[in-house]
């Protein structure tokens, strides 16, 4: 009985440490942490070309910022209208 | 000659310090009037102990262990994940899609919701106004440790941490001193444009740093900060414009 309260107590902790840096990074916005990590990703295949890379880089994260906002002014407008 | 990514990182930690501090400081007004100072105060001490701790233990550890490539990767990816979010939420405010942050309705929310509970008085504390104030401090504050580590540990010129907590202590003492002249909710202070620079500034340091952390060589070294910030500032601009004509014509916005 111990036992089990010391496991629950522990499972309790590491999900609650979990959620919590869920919370944090992803939010209500999970599209931009995953856009950050293909932005990642693609700044690191073209790290070898001196103009692409950075020019890249900087319009994927600018894309990323256009396309969340529009993505939650839609969502805002729906709500609105419903 | 100051370094200006130097003075750039002492200005970011400061505006996003104080933006937390004032959240912070509406909590604890709330929890102050009506569950009493001192549980209080005790609890806002030792949120920040706690994250003066996680500062000094994680900082010094990651700048031992981790090498300085990865930090900045890591580091640039939350800080550019942070900026965005930001950015987002203060171009949404600008542009009416969103409501304005108010400070006063949040301190009447959290003075309704403490008025209600009843707490375990132990001699003069109180249990409740105790954790109320120490989670709220603990929260806001997390946000500002994420920024002072990152800021503290990538930069070229070696370990700023004590750059970056000095910006961070800035931030909040001016926050505390304007909140104890005035000592109601700091709703004047003007939230949504500080946040819209902070924004502005985690997304260029984030950029940056990731891409300097996976092996992009920006034009001109550290001079394409400024570069980088005129972009993301412009686009700022220009997403607030277009999208407050969005919003004030009434326009379908889906496609």
């Amino acid at each position: 009985m111990h036992r089990e309260k010391i496991v629950i107590a522990i499972w309790k902790g590491v999900k609650g440490f979990f959620s919590f840096w869920k919370d944090f990074l992803v939010g209500d916005s999970p599209v931009l942490a995953l856009g950050v990590v293909v932005i990642l990703g693609v700044a690191y295949l073209l790290r070898g070309f001196v103009f692409l890379a950075p020019v890249t880089t900087i319009g994927l994260v600018l894309a990323l910022l256009v396309f969340t906002i529009w993505q939650k002014a839609r969502a805002r407008r729906q709500a609105i209208q419903h | 000659m100051i370094d200006q990514s130097l003075v750039l990182l002492f200005i970011t930690v400061a505006l996003a310090s104080a933006v937390e501090a004032t959240e912070a400081l509406t909590i604890l007004l709330a929890s102050g009037i009506t569950r009493g100072w001192r549980s209080t105060f005790e609890g806002a001490f030792l949120a920040l102990a706690c994250l003066a701790v996680i500062v000094v233990g994680v900082g010094t550890a990651l700048i031992r262990y981790v090498p300085l490539d990865v930090l900045r990767t890591v580091v640039g990816m939350l800080l550019l994940i942070f900026g965005l979010q930001w950015l987002t939420k203060a171009i949404l405010r600008q542009t009416g899609f969103k409501p304005p942050h108010d400070e006063h309705d949040i301190y009447n929310k959290e003075v309704a919701s403490l008025s209600k509970g009843t707490g375990i008085l132990r001699g003069q504390r109180d249990s409740l106004g105790f954790a109320v104030s120490f989670k709220g401090v603990l929260l806001e504050g997390m946000e500002v440790v994420m920024i002072v580590i990152g800021f503290g540990l990538a930069t070229k010129s070696g370990n700023q941490l004590g750059t970056a907590s000095l910006g961070a202590l800035l931030g909040v003492g001016v926050m505390v001193a304007v909140a104890a002249v005035v000592a109601k909710p700091l709703a004047k202070v003007p939230e949504n444009y500080m946040k819209l620079g902070v924004g502005c500034l985690l997304t260029l340091f984030g950029t940056f740093w990731m891409g300097e952390g996976v092996g992009v060589q920006w034009p001109f070294d550290d001079a394409f900060l400024l570069v980088l910030l005129a972009i993301i500032f412009l686009a700022t601009l220009c997403l607030i414009a277009y999208f407050k004509r969005v919003h004030e014509s009434g326009l379908e916005v889906a496609a």
